[in-house]
């Protein structure tokens, strides 16, 4: 086990068991390990931590837990990037912002696209789509 | 940053494989055709930029918050 301090303390992680950007997060194209890290809290909210800059962490979950029609498919592209084959898992998570106001919204606009087979993670832009990058959570 | 001048009907070769095309000049705009790999990602810049400016905001979070708001969207969840 390794640790690292972050702006939320000292956090102890597995090297082995990193979630890997291929191509960091858009924006952030250098972070490409991050720590998954439970949730203190009931809900469906859970964080990941960048160990390539600690001061980098990002709020994410699972759509379907507010927008349940919510589906993105990886293309061909994509599926490499995963390294996984048409019949492997491919899981959509959505980038969570957090004011402090509470008033959060989900970035459907540019999900997530997550492989639990290869632990690699790539966040992709939908284009020609009514999602937006700021989403309310549903009245 | 490289500039050139272009007519419509013109192109310009990136590299080996992409090549971007002038289609028409109307009304103020410029309809632009491209060429490139399928795993060549194109967007729009503002559409890119308002992606990298929301995963920015999205940094920008305290655990306090994150631990009330947990606390509150599962007694939601239970509510229901």
């Amino acid at each position: 086990m390794k640790t690292i301090q972050t702006r939320f303390g000292e956090v102890e992680y597995d090297p082995a068991n990193l979630l890997h950007f291929p191509a960091g997060m858009i924006g952030f194209p250098t972070l490409h390990n991050f720590i998954v890290m439970p949730n203190k809290k009931e809900g469906p909210l859970f964080w990941i931590q960048s160990i390539d800059d600690p001061a980098i962490a990002f709020v994410l979950t699972d759509p379907s837990n507010f927008f349940p029609n919510y589906q993105v498919a990886p293309e061909e592209s994509e599926k490499n990037s995963l390294q996984i084959s048409d019949d492997d898992d491919c899981f959509v998570l959505s980038v969570v912002t957090v004011p402090p106001d509470q008033k959060i919204t989900l970035n459907l606009a540019a999900p997530i696209l997550f492989s639990p087979k290869t632990n690699r993670a790539i966040q992709v832009i939908l284009e020609n789509t009514e999602y937006q990058s700021k989403t309310p959570l549903p009245a | 940053m490289l500039v050139l001048t272009r007519k419509s009907g013109e192109g310009i070769v990136l590299g080996d494989d992409i090549t971007i095309k002038i289609i028409e000049l109307k009304g103020g705009g410029v309809r632009i055709g491209i060429d490139a790999p399928r795993d060549k990602k194109i967007y729009r810049q503002e559409v890119y930029d308002r992606i990298i400016e929301e995963n920015k905001m999205a940094t920008q979070w305290d655990m306090d918050t994150l631990v009330s708001l947990s606390t509150n969207l599962s007694t939601e969840k239970k509510d229901k």
